[in-house]
């Protein structure tokens, strides 16, 4: 404070000057913001655009546009269903199929088992609560799944999981952040709304289902979202399990078609957008939710 | 009656705790038993091997370059995309008409995959006839190789995983500057400091805790950077993108060498931990 009242005696006389410019300044900044926002936007959208417009546009043409560049190349000039067409012929649809069972599955099961814990770490009192949190939930969160991935494969192997659907989904069910979430929101109800439900006879099990669900939409959303985009997104673990065509999910069936028809590269996008558009179409109704769940961890 | 009311925190923590301790836990302190055996993924068997697995990774050059492959990686692509975030943040947490549409649009990457991120910006940087290579010869310059280059591979990779990783943590940073309450900004106005000055000597100092956090997470994850290496250079050229991660795939799924694969990620693991050791140490000094 005292160094910053220093600096303004010693700048009292350029205060003058300020004043004048004042009136181009107050336009420069926001100017400024929107070229670097712009900017910003288009690093973001381009690809996007590009990618969307090539995946339908024949294969031939694919780059024609790119190189040498005109705006063409970001509008699907020479529209056409063709990648889509032999996609699904190729049964990409059964890999769509797979991702969205396996994360609903996620969702629902593994919803309702971290909803149980976070409620049990934001509301009970019991033995052994600080450790079992510190030692499992914040351990399991700081130690990315990809790290520990061949001990768990050995793991999964040894319980015959691999190529099967419980290998693919049962190690996934259990998030510590979601946890985490749950905790938060759980912890913050007030104890009015469940003494008066639980001193009317309800068992635990009928006030979480009668009277903190119909509460809990903001974190039930942000839990969910963070559940389905994380299974749907995610790439080695399934990569490493299920290697059977049958049960490929779609960040594999894209993977791989790189180097089975790396060539085809309207069809590799097709198969690009069909991953990309299903998270940005959860994501953008429920944005603030979405910002939360992921924030939501970085600020405690 | 007692006992079961006793029971009950314990029944609601069961499912999911015990899944994260057999599918989370368990392993982390498997990966370092794993990597003093020897195992062969197609005859199923495991030898005890003591630091054999250790002595064959330490004296593998491939290792080694990896190793530091990852480390000049880390060097490179943390600071430029906290940096980057720092300033995205900034931009889109001022209060301007339509700044709502702006974040909205910024969100996109993040829901978008890495895989999908890859194969895109793999096929814009095609060296042939790459939208950027187009774009550039349209500026007169000459096509580039990228991802087939040894000096642009490393680069490239920097470029897709920052696609998502800084509108990413500019969220957990614009969250922090949320955070800030505006009569401390305000304050400081009327004493006179400039822009530049109320944010290095208040909005800086207060956005600690999350820059640090940023710092951490992102750092850990690049560590673990891998699908665009699988997707687009697998490893190469000459090793320049072998991030460690794709190693240890390489070596464990490709080659078969559980044993190598599982000291690799050991060490892996050890690191992660002194990043986060570090991590809890920074933050309690801030309470």
């Amino acid at each position: 404070m005292s160094q910053l009242a220093t600096d303004n005696a010693s700048t009292r006389d350029k205060v003058q000057v300020k004043k004048n410019v004042k009136p181009l300044r107050s336009y420069l900044k926001p100017t400024l913001a929107y070229i670097l926002l712009i900017l910003g936007v288009i690093i973001v959208l381009v690809p996007l655009m590009w990618a969307a417009a090539a995946s339908f546009t024949p294969n031939h043409k694919v780059f024609e546009y790119a190189y040498p560049f005109s705006w063409r190349a970001l509008f699907p000039v020479d529209f056409t269903l063709e990648a889509y067409d032999n996609l699904l012929e190729r049964g990409f649809g059964r890999a769509v199929g797979n991702s969205f069972f396996l994360a609903i599955a996620t969702v629902v099961i593994g919803g309702a088992a971290n909803a149980l814990a976070g409620f049990a770490f934001g509301r009970f009192e019991f033995r052994g609560k600080q450790f079992l949190f510190l030692s499992v939930i914040m351990l399991t969160f700081m130690v990315p799944v990809d790290l520990t991935a061949i001990p768990r494969y050995i793991l999964v192997n040894s319980f015959g999981w691999i190529n099967t659907w419980q290998g693919l989904l049962v190690p996934g069910l259990a998030n510590s952040l979601v946890i985490f979430l749950f905790r938060q929101f759980f912890a913050e109800i007030p104890q009015e709304l469940i003494d008066a439900a639980r001193v009317d006879g309800a068992s635990w099990l009928r006030v979480l289902v009668s009277i903190i669900l119909p509460i809990s939409k903001p974190v039930l959303v942000a839990a969910g979202l963070l559940m389905f985009i994380s299974q749907w997104n995610s790439f080695f673990w399934p990569l490493l399990i299920a290697p059977r065509q049958e049960m490929r999910v779609v960040q594999v069936e894209i993977s791989l078609a790189i180097g089975q028809y790396g060539t085809v590269w309207n069809e590799l996008l097709a198969g690009s957008m069909i991953a990309a558009i299903v998270p940005i179409l959860l994501v953008m109704p429920f944005q603030r939710y979405y910002v939360q769940a992921i924030t939501g961890t970085g600020l405690e | 009656m007692r006992l079961s009311r006793q029971l009950i925190p314990y029944l609601f923590l069961a499912p999911a705790l015990l899944l994260l301790i057999v599918f989370n836990l368990v392993p982390t302190i498997a990966t370092l038993v794993e990597s003093t055996f020897i195992l062969s993924l197609r005859s199923g068997e495991r030898v005890f091997a003591g630091f054999a697995n250790y002595n064959r990774i330490f004296n593998d050059p491939v290792f080694w370059k990896s190793l530091q492959v990852t480390i000049v990686f880390s060097l490179l692509v943390n600071p430029i995309q906290i940096f980057l975030a720092l300033c995205l943040s900034i931009l889109i947490n001022q209060k301007l008409p339509g700044i709502g549409i702006f974040r909205s649009i910024y969100l996109l990457p993040i829901a978008v995959s890495l895989n999908v991120t890859a194969i895109v910006w793999g096929l814009m940087l095609d060296q042939n006839s790459g939208m950027i290579n187009g774009i550039l010869t349209q500026w007169g310059i000459a096509r580039q190789p990228f991802l087939h280059s040894v000096d642009q591979a490393l680069w490239s990779i920097i470029v897709i995983a920052s696609w998502i990783g800084v509108p990413l943590w500019s969220l957990f940073i614009l969250a922090g500057l949320q955070n800030i309450p505006p009569p401390v900004l305000e304050a400081a106005k009327i004493d006179g400091a400039n822009a530049w000055q109320s944010f290095t000597r208040i909005t800086l100092p207060l956005l600690r805790r999350v820059l640090a956090f940023v710092l951490v997470a992102d750092t850990v994850a690049n560590f673990l950077m891998f699908a665009p290496i699988l997707l687009l250079t697998n490893g190469g050229p000459q090793l320049s993108t072998n991030l460690i991660m794709y190693e240890t795939y390489r070596r464990g799924f490709l080659y078969g060498d559980l044993g190598a694969s599982s000291a690799m990620l050991s060490v892996m693991l050890v690191i992660v931990f002194i990043i986060i050791g570090i991590e809890l140490y920074v933050l309690r000094g801030q309470d």
